[in-house]
């Protein structure tokens, strides 16, 4: 299908079908897809990625009614879209989308403001936490999965790809006719997460369930179990940086805890602040 | 249909919270304030210039309250400098506009304001204009900013600048008529502000409430006849989890009782119009904790 080439700010125009150029994809074959969590592990070793935050994960679903039962798998990360919302959104060019594909992220143009994370329609970018173990890597910036660009530019495919024990994670140029990923594309039936939203996505599946994809889907037939972990989590993950609201909870007593608890960081932040100015002047 | 259900996924943040909501709401009562002082030096309606002050020093402290907020909601407080920074400057980013807007806005109101002071015509009818540019196009952006996201089925759509400048006007006009009111209290009879003004300025606001219902009733029908998203929108996010904001805060508390009071003749009695005021300023920030909180909630469990 024709699309027309566009591009904002820092994206360079869709090069998907395009000759002379690049193209890295992903194809995701959910029929070969175990649920084993190995992407998600590998992904986390590669990059030391903090506890609570993910650049990829398996969201799982079970499907029919007993004994008539499967259990479906959703491998989840950035899309790498052709038209990334994140990038023309950015305000101070931290994000930006390279000539062969890859969506990636400047820590040190980063502000922490939080407009990507804002615009990404598939969850795929997080804040990293303010305390690290080593304090040497960044804090407080947004960060996201990358394709694995520095192994892919040495030839390696993603760690996460390198790590799929079922072979179910496919990587390679979608615009070379020879590659596995445009082969797999010419064959196979494929589809992408919220197509409708025109951002051109670099990562298709092979065998989707419509249910695992679908966010009205996700929040109307989660778990009661999953529905417990998740304000679980909401409500021992509070801090002064967002505003989840806990179901069944008073809202409007959150929104206020919210503000005092903003208002209550600021002398910490300030000191930090203080802190760094007086590390810059006095060594 | 057979059974399906989501057993396992990992958790999400609402990235922007009450901060940003609060900078909304402050942006909008700022530039609704400013809209009211400009009546008197820019329109020449006389009988404005009486309030023209207090509304724009209204004003410009409503925005002098938003750096708190943006500056210390940054992962990197410090680096808000990169936004003023022209080797860092992204065009197509909303927040860079917004940044132009909310530097340039104060400091034209801030100039306006001096002219107004010194009771020069010319100036501060110039600056106003400038200055009346800059407050709703800096109120316009608070509404895009959202907007332009086209994965947030409840901020995408092209009223949202709409809604929002209509939320500033009402809640400038809530917000002046407060001050005014404790003002005439504070000053001698000599300085205080004719009641009959603020009693126009309550009609501007009633005018101001149904067309703002008039959006949200657009809005309603966009939802509930829109996308299996926008029906969730609706029916999980504005009447379950935000139904306080949403229904009770801007519907009822400041939408339905305000326009009750300002139609009947219990807006001659100052304490209820007063209350009506107070009531329309409620509703309007009930209108931007959904609107920046609600519009990500969904999206959080996908």
């Amino acid at each position: 299908m024709a699309t027309a080439r566009r591009s904002y700010g820092l994206q360079t125009p869709g090069t998907r079908g395009v000759e002379g150029t690049k193209r890295y994809s992903m194809v995701i074959d959910l029929r070969k897809c175990i649920g084993c969590m190995s992407c998600a592990t590998a992904c986390k070793a590669e990059y030391g990625v903090p506890l609570g935050v993910w650049r990829t994960w398996v969201k799982v679903g079970d499907k029919g009614r007993y004994p008539n039962t499967r259990r479906i798998f959703m491998p989840r990360l950035c899309n790498h879209c052709d038209y990334p919302v994140c990038v023309r959104n950015c305000p101070t060019q931290a994000t930006f989308k390279h000539k062969d594909g890859f969506v990636l992220q400047r820590y040190n143009r980063c502000i922490g403001c939080r407009t990507c994370m804002v615009a990404c329609p598939y969850n795929a970018r997080h804040l990293l936490p303010a305390k690290r173990t080593d304090k040497n890597l960044p804090n407080m910036v947004v960060d996201k999965c990358t394709f694995c660009f520095h192994r892919v530019k040495k030839g390696l495919v993603p760690a996460c790809v390198q790590a799929c024990v079922g072979g179910a994670r496919i990587f390679g140029d979608m615009n070379d006719p020879n590659s596995e990923v445009a082969k797999l594309a010419a064959k196979e039936r494929m589809t992408v997460l919220k197509p409708e939203l025109g951002t051109s996505p670099a990562v298709s599946y092979i065998g989707s369930d419509w249910e695992i994809m679908d966010e009205p889907h996700s929040y109307t037939n989660r778990t009661t179990q999953l529905r417990r972990e998740f304000n679980a989590y909401k409500r021992n993950h509070k801090g002064d940086t967002f505003s989840d609201i806990v179901e069944g909870e008073s809202t409007m007593l959150q929104i206020t805890e919210h503000f005092f608890g903003f208002m209550g960081s600021i002398p910490h932040k300030l000191s930090q602040v203080l802190k760094s100015f007086g590390t810059f002047i006095f060594g | 249909m057979e059974d399906s259900v989501i057993t396992f996924n990992v958790f999400h943040h609402v990235a922007w919270g009450t901060s940003i909501s609060i900078y909304f709401w402050l942006v909008g009562a700022s530039a609704g304030s400013f809209v009211i002082s400009s009546f008197g030096w820019v329109f020449n309606i006389k009988r404005y210039k009486q309030l023209a002050l207090t509304a724009s020093l209204t004003a410009i402290f409503m925005l002098l309250l938003v750096p708190i907020l943006l500056i210390w909601d940054l992962g990197k407080p410090v680096r808000f400098i990169y936004l003023l920074l022209p080797s860092y400057w992204h065009a197509t980013g909303p927040m860079s506009w917004g940044t132009v807007l909310i530097l340039t806005y104060p400091m034209a109101m801030i100039v306006y304001t001096i002219f107004v002071m010194l009771k020069n015509e010319f100036w501060a009818r110039t600056l106003g204009i400038i200055a009346i540019v800059l407050a709703l196009s800096t109120h316009w952006y608070t509404g895009v900013v959202m907007e332009l996201n086209p994965g947030r089925f409840l901020n995408h759509t092209a009223l949202a600048p709409l809604l929002f400048l209509t939320g500033a006007f009402i809640s400038g006009i809530g917000l002046l008529i407060l001050i005014l009111w404790v003002q005439n209290m504070i000053v001698s009879a000599a300085k205080r502000i004719d009641w009959k003004l603020i009693e126009e300025m309550a009609q501007y606001m009633m005018y101001g409430i149904i067309f703002d219902a008039f959006l949200l009733f657009l809005e309603f029908l966009q939802s509930i006849y829109g996308s299996s998203n926008a029906v969730l929108g609706h029916e999980a996010v504005l009447m379950g989890v935000f139904r306080f904001p949403y229904l009770w805060m801007e519907i009822i508390i400041g939408l339905i009782i305000p326009f009750f009071i300002l139609v009947t003749p219990l807006k001659k009695r100052r304490l209820v119009l007063v209350a009506a005021a107070y009531m329309v300023c409620f509703g309007v920030y009930g209108m931007r904790i959904w609107w920046v909180m609600g519009g990500q909630y969904l999206q959080t469990f996908y």
